[in-house]
């Protein structure tokens, strides 16, 4: 009995579907839209629509939100000013909580509906993500800073990235007498795309500057870094070298402190959270140099001031960081790239990665260094801010070197650097 | 376990036809899916993605309903059989440092399951020794030893950073990828997804029609009678370490099968960075041991229905939320949709063991039973 059904079923199934088939060459033409421009996905003759994919729910949810209410004052001055290419910008925001799997999911409902992404956060999201991208040449500023994902040509990457933040760092603290050639020095990594980007810097530098690095490997769940660097006092480090979460930076740095090392400690821009300074580490967080590829939200660039003032005033009661920031430069990045292929008269996807390969200096009013896009596989820029903690800051950080650009890092090559 | 469990149905005296009618329709539903869904793709993601819940939680039930042994390694073989999948069917060309022996991709999957099946197998001595919640903290062991070895093994796994992509499937020459022109069915292009969708069918169908032959025959007997009783089992002719260790090679096996459907609907095979978060982390295996226990300890399509409750429902509320604003406003914190459906899995496991230890599969029987007595008034 049971089998005679099963046959009958799939016969029946299998009739539906032969009745059914055809062929067909897909129809992705662009077409035409107002004042003559080629349009294809998420452009109406009234408005450009850009995705997020962001976390506000998820392990990075206070630094998720606040880029994501940088995206929107972005889009909010622009729209004030009348737009792109006569077009109002509108953003469709999702939130992958930082899942891969959920990320993988809600990106086919956002993709027909925008021309690009504006913000993609986390790397374990862009991995998964990134033939997607690929299949639908849709370009994405990814809110993760590594240079490994540079082989990927529809990332659009907003700043330096991890190790060129680790080379300069390090740079920071020779110019300043706190390390010198030869000396040994303490790496506490994160195993995986961040940690080991971050790992990539300080090799580099070690290997211009004969320093020897002594390499600690973590998982991003450790807490207790004690035993860590009790090691590096043993070993006679002169400096410690960070690329963990904030977490795991209090704990080093409380045991720099404890073990009486007190040493320089320096980190990259996700080392610091602001929330660390209301834990009981904060008397030891003093130690601690960010290397960051953006302004911190104290910065006195004036732009930074200026987001800053326009995000306290219209999201009263949030969390206070340096992502809204990344949020709006990201945007500005969007903007030069959006109007020069308004210039071209091609605001398809296709004309977006263009537009992007053709810009050689995008300026952001100082938020991140001159960005350079017309060499795929290089970080667009090689400059960082430099800023110490400064429990008085707003956003817990005073930058100590604007834009800071070390000599050594013109000799480092990205790994899909041409 | 308990003896409540995977009660032989009563046997309806007529054909029951309303099953009959109920499969096929859920069956052509099923089929016509990528054609229900039309442009909204993201559901038809959804529903691939609920069957990989569905395979590996059928896996699990299997295990810890039938034979009565908790695991909690299921993570493990996901990632075993991801990784075996890709290093078996790798084209050493597009990943030249890493190993790849380019075996056609139905032979690799067919392999990767295989080794997940044999891995299990050397994992019985100790599921032999054990028993209970012992054994389930003695498998957890085995997704730490994943998470290390992951991490370890980069030259098969691609490491931690940025991972490696698996192969795109294909069967006899038909690549499961976008081409042009494409197949159409009801003016729907058959594309990668849709094509996933129908491979992903076709193995939880085979997953389904197994397990479910062997519940009802010989084996499935002797999984219930040594998770009953070993002693009386033995007495019964039964050989409890066999049987013992064939429950395990099997539900690793399947596990393995899911591992390869995760690695082939994510694009991407990649090693957790900790055993925390991640495709093949601890959270992993809670969520499987919750699809069988809302499900029903033991019950085949209740482990379906587990699959659509947990891998399915957050998802789900996710798409509608951005489908149709739903949790508008959650921005800094607030009730979003994350929030939500944990909330909601959450709760189905306490109602399940509280109200109806049977869980699903108990309900649905109820309800069955309920019908074909009305009938026969």
């Amino acid at each position: 009995m049971i089998r005679g059904r099963s046959k009958a079923i799939a016969a029946g199934a299998l009739a539906l579907v032969l009745a059914a088939c055809g062929s067909t060459a897909d129809t992705g033409a662009g077409a035409t839209g107002a004042g003559g421009i080629k349009t294809d996905k998420g452009v109406t003759d009234t408005t450009i629509s850009l995705g997020i994919m962001g976390d506000t729910s998820g392990v990075f949810k206070n630094l998720g939100a606040a880029i994501n209410a940088g995206n929107q004052l972005w889009v909010d001055d622009v729209n004030a000013k009348g737009g792109i290419c006569n077009r109002q910008l509108k953003l469709e925001v999702v939130d992958h909580g930082y899942k891969a799997d959920t990320a993988k999911t809600l990106y086919p409902q956002l993709e027909p509906k925008v021309l690009g992404i504006v913000q993609l956060l986390g790397s374990p999201v862009l991995a998964a993500l990134k033939q997607n991208l690929i299949d639908d040449n849709m370009t994405a500023a990814p809110a993760s800073w590594s240079s490994q994902i540079l082989n990927n040509p529809n990332i659009m990457m907003i700043g330096t990235t991890y190790d060129l933040e680790i080379v300069n760092g390090m740079a920071y603290l020779q110019q300043q007498g706190l390390i010198k050639d030869g000396d040994t020095v303490g790496h506490i990594y994160i195993d995986g795309e961040y940690g080991g980007n971050g790992l990539l810097g300080s090799k580099y530098y070690a290997g211009v500057h004969k320093l020897n690095v002594k390499e600690a490997k973590i998982t991003s769940t450790d807490n207790d870094l004690t035993n860590i660097v009790t090691g590096f006092k043993g070993d006679g480090v002169k400096a410690i070298v960070l690329t963990t979460t904030p977490g795991q930076s209090a704990s080093a740095l409380a045991a720099n402190q404890a073990l009486a090392l007190n040493v320089p400690v320096l980190g990259n821009n996700p080392t610091f959270d602001p929330a660390l300074l209301k834990t009981p580490a904060a008397g030891a967080l003093g130690n601690l140099y960010v290397a960051a590829s953006s302004a911190p939200f104290s910065s006195e660039t004036p732009k930074a001031a200026e987001i800053a003032a326009a995000y306290k005033a219209k999201y009263p009661g949030s969390p206070l960081n340096g992502g809204v920031d990344v949020g709006y430069v990201e945007g500005l990045v969007w903007q030069s790239v959006l109007t020069k292929a308004c210039e071209n008269k091609d605001l398809s996807r296709a004309g977006v990665q263009t537009a992007l390969k053709s810009l050689n200096s995008v300026k952001t009013d100082d938020l991140v260094a001159e960005l350079d896009y017309s060499s795929p596989g290089s970080p667009p820029t090689r400059g960082v801010y430099i800023a110490k903690v400064d429990a008085k800051a707003e956003g817990g950080l005073t930058e100590v070197a604007p834009l800071f650009t070390a000599p050594d890092v013109a000799g480092y090559k990205a790994p899909f650097q041409k | 376990m308990s003896d409540t469990l995977t009660k032989a149905p009563p046997q309806a005296p007529t054909r029951p036809w309303a099953k009959i009618i109920g499969t096929a329709v859920l069956l052509v539903v099923l089929v016509l899916l990528p054609v229900l869904v039309g442009s909204h793709v993201a559901y038809l993601k959804l529903a691939q993605y609920v069957l990989i819940g569905a395979v590996g939680g059928i896996g699990l039930t299997l295990i810890v309903g039938q034979a009565g042994q908790l695991s909690l390694a299921h993570p493990f073989f996901l990632l075993l059989g991801a990784v075996s999948y890709a290093v078996l069917a790798g084209d050493p060309a597009e990943t030249p440092d890493l190993v790849s022996l380019h075996w056609p991709p139905m032979l690799a999957v067919i392999g990767a399951v295989i080794i997940c099946g044999l891995v299990g197998l050397a994992f019985a001595p100790v599921a032999g020794r054990v028993r209970g919640i012992y054994l389930g903290v003695a498998s957890l062991s085995l997704v730490f030893l994943g998470l290390w070895l992951g991490q370890s093994l980069g030259i098969l796994t691609g490491g931690t950073g940025s991972g490696r992509p698996p192969p795109t499937f294909s069967l006899f020459g038909f690549p499961f990828s976008n081409t042009t022109p494409a197949p159409t069915i009801a003016g729907v292009a058959i594309q990668k997804q849709q094509r996933l969708w129908y491979l992903f069918l076709a193995f939880a169908v085979l997953a389904y029609v197994l397990a479910r032959g062997a519940v009802r025959g010989r084996i499935g007997r002797a999984w219930r009678a040594v998770r009953d009783n070993e002693a009386a089992a033995a007495a019964m002719g039964v050989s409890v370490a066999r049987i013992k260790a064939g429950a395990f090679t099997i539900s690793s096996a399947y596990a393995g099968l899911a591992g390869v459907m995760t690695a082939l609907w994510l694009d991407l095979v990649k090693p957790d960075e900790n055993e925390f978060t991640g495709n093949y982390s601890l959270t992993v295996s809670i969520a499987f041991l919750a699809i069988v226990i809302i499900g029903g300890l033991g019950s085949v399509p209740g482990a379906v229905v587990g699959a659509m409750v947990v891998y399915g429902l957050q998802q789900f509320f996710l798409l509608g939320a951005n489908e149709f604003g739903w949790f508008a406003g959650a921005q800094f914190g607030g009730l979003s949709a994350v929030i939500l459906a944990a909330f909601i899995y959450g709760l189905a496991v306490v109602l399940v063991v509280l109200f109806e230890p049977g869980g699903a599969a108990a309900i649905g029987r109820r309800l069955a039973a309920s019908l074909s007595r009305k009938e026969q008034r």
